[in-house]
C-alpha cells in the first residue's frame, strides 16, 4: 500500500453500469477472496482475472459497481490487489464498501475517455487526479470527504473503529463541507 | 426538511441536519437474508474478536435465497446463520419458505414509521413505504457499527421529487409506472440521492403498491426512496397489528412545507404505456411494443419486486379457462406464507395450477438463481423480477426482461412477449 496516496500501474479500462453480479458472480459467493478474484470481471473481459497484476488500475465509466449491494463485490475485486479503482461515477453502495474496506477510489467525470487499456497511469487519491502516462494528458476528480479519507487512511472501517480514531467530531456539523 | 432528514436528524440527536452531512445515527432494525446474514457473521466473528451484540432484538433474519438448500455449501451456510443467532439470542428469524425477505419483515410487523432500517442488500429502501428509512449498508458497517452499537454512519442526501399525476391506462400496473421512472431518470439519474414519490397516483395507492417504488430507487442508483406518510400508511400499521394486544407508538415525520429538492419532476401516469426493462440492464426501460413478439422460455411472477398478492390475483385473472404456451415455464413464488395462504384460499393457485403455472414455496424465486431459476444459453425468460444483467441467472448469453404480472400472465400465455393489453382479462 502506497504511503503517500499515489499509485501507478497499468490501466484496465471497463465500460457503464457493470453490476457487482460480474464482480462476485453468485457461483462465486462461498469461496476463498482468491477463488474470488479468478472469477472477477471474466464475463466482461476473460483477460481480467487472468493477467491483472498488483498495483494495476481500474477505470471504468458510469455507475461502476451497480445492481446487488453485495459488499462481497470489492472484496472480490481487493483480492486482486489492485491498486485503485476509479470511475466517472460509482454506484453508492459500491462507493461505500470500498471506503469501509480501504481500497483506493477516486470519482473523475472524463475520465474514461481519457485512457485505453495498457495506459501507465498514476492516480493520486488525496488530490483526485489521474495522469495518464502514456498520453501525458490528467484529469481532476473529485476528491474524499475528510471522513472518508480518514476511514480509507485507516484501511477502512473496522481498522478505524479499532484504532480508537472514530471519533463524535467526524459526524454531522463537523463534517459540513 | 424532509422525511428522511428529520428522521435522521432525530436518530442523530441533532435539531437538524443538510444534505452532505455525515451522521452518525440509531438504527431501529437490522434485516439480513440468509447469505448477507452469513457474511455479515463471517465480519463479526474474524474482524470483530470480542465483539458482543449490542441489541439481538434489532437482528431480524428471513431466508429467502433458499427455500430448501440444494447444495451441502447452501445448506452449510444456512447452519451457520442459525447457529450464530441461536448464540446470539436473535429471536427474528425466518427460515427458509418464509417468502422474500423485506415482504416477511414489513408483514411481521417489525416496521413502523420513523424508523431507520437497514440491510446488506439493495432493496432496503423498502421501508421509505411506511415512512421509515431505509437503505442499504455494506457488511462491514453491518457487523463493526450496526451489530456492536446499533448505530451506522450515513451521509445525508439530496433530494428528487418525482410528482406522479393521472390515471393509468387498462392493464398498465405500478410496475409497470415504477419502471417507466427507472428509465425516465436512467440507471444512474439519481446516485446518492433521496427520492420522493409524491402526487395524486401515490396518494391513490396503498402501501403494497407504494413499495415497488423505494424497491426500484435502487434502479436509478438511488439511496433511499419515500411517501410521505398519510392515513393509508396508518390503516396499513394497524392492520400489521390488528391480531396483537396493542399497536406500538410510532411517530409519523413527514415532510415540512419549505423543503427544499434537488430536482422535481413531474410525471402523467395516463401517458404510460406496459413497460418492459429489456437485457442486459435493469435502465434499459422501454415501452413494450419493443420487444413484442420475443419467444420466451421461462415466465414467473416473484422475487423482491414481484409475488405479491396483487400479483398472483392480477396472474390469475388474466389465465382463468385459460392454458399457458405449451413450450413455458411459468413459476409463481409468493413474497411471503400469509400471500400463500391468502392465494391459496381464494383458489388462486387452483386456478393458476390448471392454467399449466408451477407454485413454488415463499422465497426470493429465481434472483440470482439460488434456488432455482438458472437458464440455459440463449434462453429467455420474463419476470417480476428485479434484476436482468447478465449471467444472474445462469448463462451470460441467456436474456431477461422485467415486466408487469399482467404482462408476465399475457406473455406465459401466448409463448412470446405480450401486451396484456390485447388480451381479454376478467
Amino acid at each position: 500500500m502506497s504511503t503517500n496516496w499515489v499509485f501507478q500501474g497499468r490501466c484496465w479500462k471497463f465500460g457503464d453500469n457493470i453490476p457487482t453480479d460480474a464482480l462476485a458472480p453468485t457461483h462465486v459467493m462461498f469461496k476463498t477472496p482468491q477463488e474470488m478474484a479468478a472469477s472477477v470481471l471474466e464475463t466482461v473481459n476473460p483477460e481480467f482475472p487472468k493477467k491483472v497484476r498488483p498495483g494495476d488500475i481500474l477505470v471504468a465509466g458510469r455507475n461502476f459497481g451497480c445492481s446487488s449491494g453485495r459488499a462481497l463485490a470489492t472484496k472480490a475485486l481487493a483480492a486482486t490487489k489492485i491498486g485503485a479503482v476509479v470511475a466517472e461515477q460509482f454506484s453508492r453502495t459500491f462507493y461505500r464498501n470500498c471506503l469501509e474496506i480501504g481500497l483506493p477510489l477516486m470519482e473523475a467525470r472524463g475520465v474514461h475517455a481519457l485512457v485505453n487499456d495498457g495506459d501507465e497511469v498514476r492516480v493520486d487519491i488525496k488530490a483526485a487526479t489521474l495522469e495518464n502516462l502514456t498520453t501525458g494528458k490528467s484529469i481532476q476528480g473529485t476528491p474524499p470527504s475528510p471522513f472518508l479519507l480518514k476511514m480509507l487512511e485507516a484501511g477502512g472501517l473496522i481498522p478505524l473503529l479499532k484504532s480508537g480514531k472514530f471519533a463524535a467530531g467526524d459526524f454531522a456539523g463537523a463534517a459540513r463541507r | 426538511m424532509n422525511m428522511v432528514e428529520k428522521i435522521l436528524a432525530r436518530k442523530s440527536g441533532q435539531k437538524s441536519v443538510a444534505p452532505g452531512d455525515v451522521v452518525l445515527a440509531d438504527i431501529d432494525l437490522m434485516c439480513m437474508h440468509d447469505l448477507s446474514a452469513n457474511f455479515v457473521m463471517k465480519v463479526f466473528e474474524h474482524e470483530m474478536e470480542g465483539a458482543s451484540i449490542a441489541d439481538p432484538n434489532k437482528l431480524a433474519f428471513a431466508f429467502d435465497h433458499n427455500f430448501a438448500p440444494a447444495t451441502r455449501e447452501a445448506a452449510e451456510a444456512l447452519a451457520a446463520v442459525r447457529r450464530f443467532a441461536k448464540k446470539h439470542k436473535v429471536k427474528n428469524v425466518f427460515d427458509s419458505g418464509c417468502g422474500s425477505l423485506h415482504h416477511v419483515i414489513m408483514e411481521a410487523g417489525l416496521v413502523t414509521p420513523g424508523m431507520i432500517v437497514v440491510g446488506c442488500d439493495s432493496h432496503s429502501p423498502i421501508y421509505g413505504a411506511i415512512g421509515a428509512f431505509g437503505t442499504g449498508i455494506g457488511n462491514n458497517s453491518m457487523a463493526a457499527l450496526g451489530f456492536t452499537q446499533n448505530k451506522g454512519w450515513f451521509k445525508v442526501p439530496e433530494t428528487i421529487k418525482i410528482h406522479f399525476h393521472g390515471t393509468p391506462m387498462k392493464s398498465v400496473m405500478p410496475r409497470d409506472i415504477s419502471q417507466y421512472l427507472v428509465g425516465k431518470l436512467g440507471e444512474d439519474g439519481a446516485i446518492y440521492k433521496a427520492l420522493e414519490y409524491a402526487g395524486p397516483y401515490i396518494e391513490s395507492l396503498e402501501v403494497n403498491d407504494r413499495a415497488l417504488f423505494p424497491l426500484q430507487a435502487i434502479d436509478v442508483g438511488g439511496k433511499c426512496g419515500f411517501v410521505n406518510p398519510d392515513e393509508k400508511t396508518v390503516r396499513y400499521v394497524q392492520r400489521l397489528f390488528a391480531s396483537k394486544p396493542s399497536v406500538p407508538e410510532f411517530e409519523m415525520l413527514a415532510n415540512d412545507a419549505d423543503c427544499r429538492y434537488a430536482e422535481i419532476v413531474d410525471i402523467d401516469v395516463s401517458r404510460i404505456e406496459p413497460q418492459v426493462a429489456c437485457p442486459p440492464t435493469v435502465g434499459n426501460v422501454k415501452p413494450i411494443d419493443a420487444a413484442v413478439g420475443t419467444p420466451i422460455n421461462v415466465a414467473e411472477a416473484g422475487g423482491s419486486t414481484g409475488g405479491r398478492l396483487s400479483d398472483i390475483r392480477a396472474l390469475a385473472r388474466c389465465l382463468a379457462n385459460r392454458r399457458i404456451h405449451p413450450d413455458v415455464r411459468l413459476q409463481v413464488v409468493p413474497a411471503s406464507r400469509d400471500i400463500y395462504l391468502a392465494a391459496l384460499k381464494e383458489g388462486l393457485f387452483e386456478t393458476l395450477h390448471m392454467a399449466g403455472a408451477n407454485i413454488f414455496p415463499p422465497s426470493a424465486g429465481s434472483n440470482q438463481a439460488f434456488n432455482m431459476g438458472a437458464l440455459a444459453e440463449d434462453e429467455v425468460m420474463i419476470s417480476t423480477q428485479a434484476r436482468n444483467f447478465p449471467g444472474r441467472n445462469g448463462h451470460p448469453k441467456a436474456r431477461h426482461f422485467l415486466a408487469s404480472p399482467l404482462t408476465v400472465a399475457a406473455s406465459a400465455l401466448t409463448g412470446k412477449i405480450t401486451d396484456p393489453r390485447t388480451l381479454e382479462v376478467q
